[in-house]
């Protein structure tokens, strides 16, 4: 028997079995089914019409009102909180987050609830962020409600690729610009296509449990399927802390495992990285695009939105003010993230700089608030960039690490983040 | 072929074919996220940037034919606007597992079959099952896709996991209820 990846093992041990096939088609139950709210009536309206009584695994299931924060004035988002609510109670469902508790990804995680050999299915691609405690992410999309009712569902075993990291990040660049890198290389091909990738090498041990979430969210980006860390020192101190005696097995790929695709990056070689509009792999150095006007900045989403986000965001605004002609929001991913954020002052430095600080939740990455007019410009640490994103179709959305964001809304324009950065370092 | 082939007339689209922002406009119908699905204005806008006459000229039966990394970034409105545009399989070189996920979720079969686009000419007539996996082409060559899980079949027939719960569910209802009659 050739060796099994991650992902395979993970897969097997869920089916008792001692392995799988890559591309065998296997019908499994996950440990929990990860679900937003956004589409709750659409799910409610389909589970009267096949009559489902009681969900079988109520305590598998995790539902998250993240995407709408707040019952605003015109929306119909308040009668969602009501009947998922009421509908969560009337299952016993325990781990029920209403608005303002986080992102699905953040609660996750923090919580306890995605540990490592975990299988969880979730409604998206970039949940694959699990996979820094070594959960295996598998997005289903509303096929979420099919997990709820039969607690279980069909997927094809993915093939796994190996991305290797060397090296430290230099000053003034983030894991976010290694993803944008990573996306740059392989979002326009097919090479990563399905692939649950493991995330290897030295430099690892380096990465906060913050930055490998921040690759792992965008990874899908690149046409994976979902990925993983390794579980090393820093991973399990952040798992025992949240565990709270619940079980969990550390996975590790067998010696002899197969990869259609191994790729390696420095990332020590890296430097900060913009994206620009409408494409995802339009990936280019900051000074490509240097001196673009923006009218508005946002740093929040699952792609950018953890405490060292919020601390990246403070360095760069820490005694600066915002350039008049715009403005920064900042959404701090989860109560634990803005609690901290809150803790150590950054949230007073936001404040004072002149942005303003939303409720967690996914807030501006879906245009959630934060519209833009005609011919307005974005730069922001979320997910997408394509036309429309933000409201108008004709605003375009750059996207970048949250020092390059922060730095953007203070210059008015897009700037190298470095130069902001080494002044502060000078005045400290 | 088997019984449970579908033969049909291609449309035929070449290489990274974005699902979002080609088979479809999402940014247009995103208003609507979360809410029921426009069907109507996702069949007007299916593939109309890629080939103009495609929503006018697309025929109940018609098959596409996609190349590589074919609906990248797809939200499940894309294979919506496909199945009501009355496409009844869509076989491409390769695809993001996600895709053939939302388009079986509303029973539309995505079946990959590296070759496929060398061996199919536009408005040609095309056989795929995705139950044996078996594709013939209208030149008589045979092309072999992964065949569907039974469990997948079942999705596709009953046109969907809904329709197919909606089934089942009704079906064990009928069960309890005989068997306690029965007591």
């Amino acid at each position: 028997m050739a060796g099994q990846s991650v992902a395979q093992k993970i897969l097997a041990r869920a089916l008792g079995r001692d392995s799988v096939e890559v591309g065998e088609y296997v019908t499994v139950s996950a440990d929990h089914t990860v679900c937003q709210e956004l589409f709750w009536p659409g799910h409610q309206r389909n589970l009267e019409r096949i009559g489902v009584g009681r969900i079988p695994r109520p305590d598998k299931a995790v539902m998250v009102i993240d995407h709408s924060t707040s019952a605003a004035m015109g929306s119909h988002h308040y009668q969602t909180h009501r009947s998922l609510r009421d509908w969560c109670t009337a299952q016993g469902i325990v781990n029920f987050f209403g608005p303002g508790s986080g992102l699905r990804h953040l609660v996750m995680v923090e919580n306890g609830l995605a540990r490592p050999g975990m299988l969880i299915f979730s409604d998206e691609g970039n949940i694959a962020s699990l996979g820094a405690v070594g959960a295996l992410n598998i997005p289903i999309s509303t096929e979420v409600l099919v997990s709820l009712i039969e607690d279980q569902n069909w997927l094809a075993v993915p093939p796994s690729a190996r991305i290797a990291l060397t090296g430290r990040l230099a000053f003034g660049v983030t894991a976010r610009d290694l993803i944008q890198t990573i996306v740059r290389d392989f979002g326009a091909t097919d090479r990563l296509l399905g692939c649950c990738v493991e995330f290897t090498g030295e430099a690892i041990a380096g990465l906060s449990m913050d930055d490998r979430q921040t690759i792992l969210a965008s990874l899908f980006h690149s046409g994976a399927y979902t990925g993983v860390m390794p579980v090393d020192d820093v991973a399990l101190a952040y798992v025992e802390a949240r565990a709270k005696g619940r079980p969990y097995q550390v996975v590790e790929p067998d010696a002899g495992a197969d990869y259609v695709l191994e790729a390696a990056y420095d990332l020590s070689a890296l430097a900060p990285m913009v994206t620009r509009p409408p494409d995802l792999h339009g990936g280019v150095p900051v000074d490509d695009v240097s001196g673009q006007r923006i009218d508005q900045a946002t740093i929040g989403s699952c792609a950018g939105n953890r405490l060292e986000d919020m601390r990246a965001a403070a360095a760069v605004l820490r005694g600066r003010q915002l350039a008049g002609h715009v403005t920064l929001y900042i959404t701090p991913g989860s109560r634990e993230v803005y609690s901290a954020a809150a803790r150590e002052g950054l949230l007073e430095i936001f404040s004072d700089a002149g942005a303003t600080v939303l409720a967690p939740g996914c807030t501006t990455c879906w245009g959630y608030q934060g519209q833009l007019n005609d011919h307005e410009v974005l730069i922001s640490t979320q997910q997408f960039n394509y036309q429309g994103r933000n409201g108008s179709r004709l605003a375009d959305v750059y996207l970048a690490g949250p020092y390059a964001v922060a730095a953007a809304a203070v210059a008015g324009r897009i700037i190298d983040p470095r130069e902001m950065l080494a002044e502060t370092r000078e005045h400290a | 072929m088997g019984g449970t082939a579908l033969r049909g007339r291609v449309w035929k689209f070449g290489d990274n074919i974005s699902g979002d922002d080609g088979i479809i406009e999402f940014s247009i119908i995103r208003e609507g996220f979360g809410k029921a699905f426009d069907e109507g204005a996702l069949r007007a806008m299916c593939f109309r940037r890629l080939r103009p006459e495609f929503p006018t000229e697309v025929r109940p039966g018609d098959i596409v034919v996609g190349g590589r990394n074919f609906g990248h970034h797809n939200h499940v409105e894309v294979s919506v606007a496909m199945k009501a545009s009355g496409i009844t399989v869509v076989v491409v070189e390769s695809c993001e597992s996600g895709i053939i996920r939302r388009a079986l979720n509303v029973g539309l079969p995505v079946m990959i079959c590296p070759g496929i686009t060398d061996a199919v000419a536009d408005g040609e007539v095309l056989e795929a099952d995705p139950a044996t996996g078996a594709i013939r082409t209208a030149s008589g060559q045979h092309l072999q896709s992964r065949p569907f899980s039974p469990r997948m079949v079942e999705i596709w027939q009953a046109g969907g996991s809904i329709p197919l719960l909606q089934r089942e569910f009704a079906e064990r209802r009928a069960r309890e209820s005989q068997e306690m009659d029965a007591r």
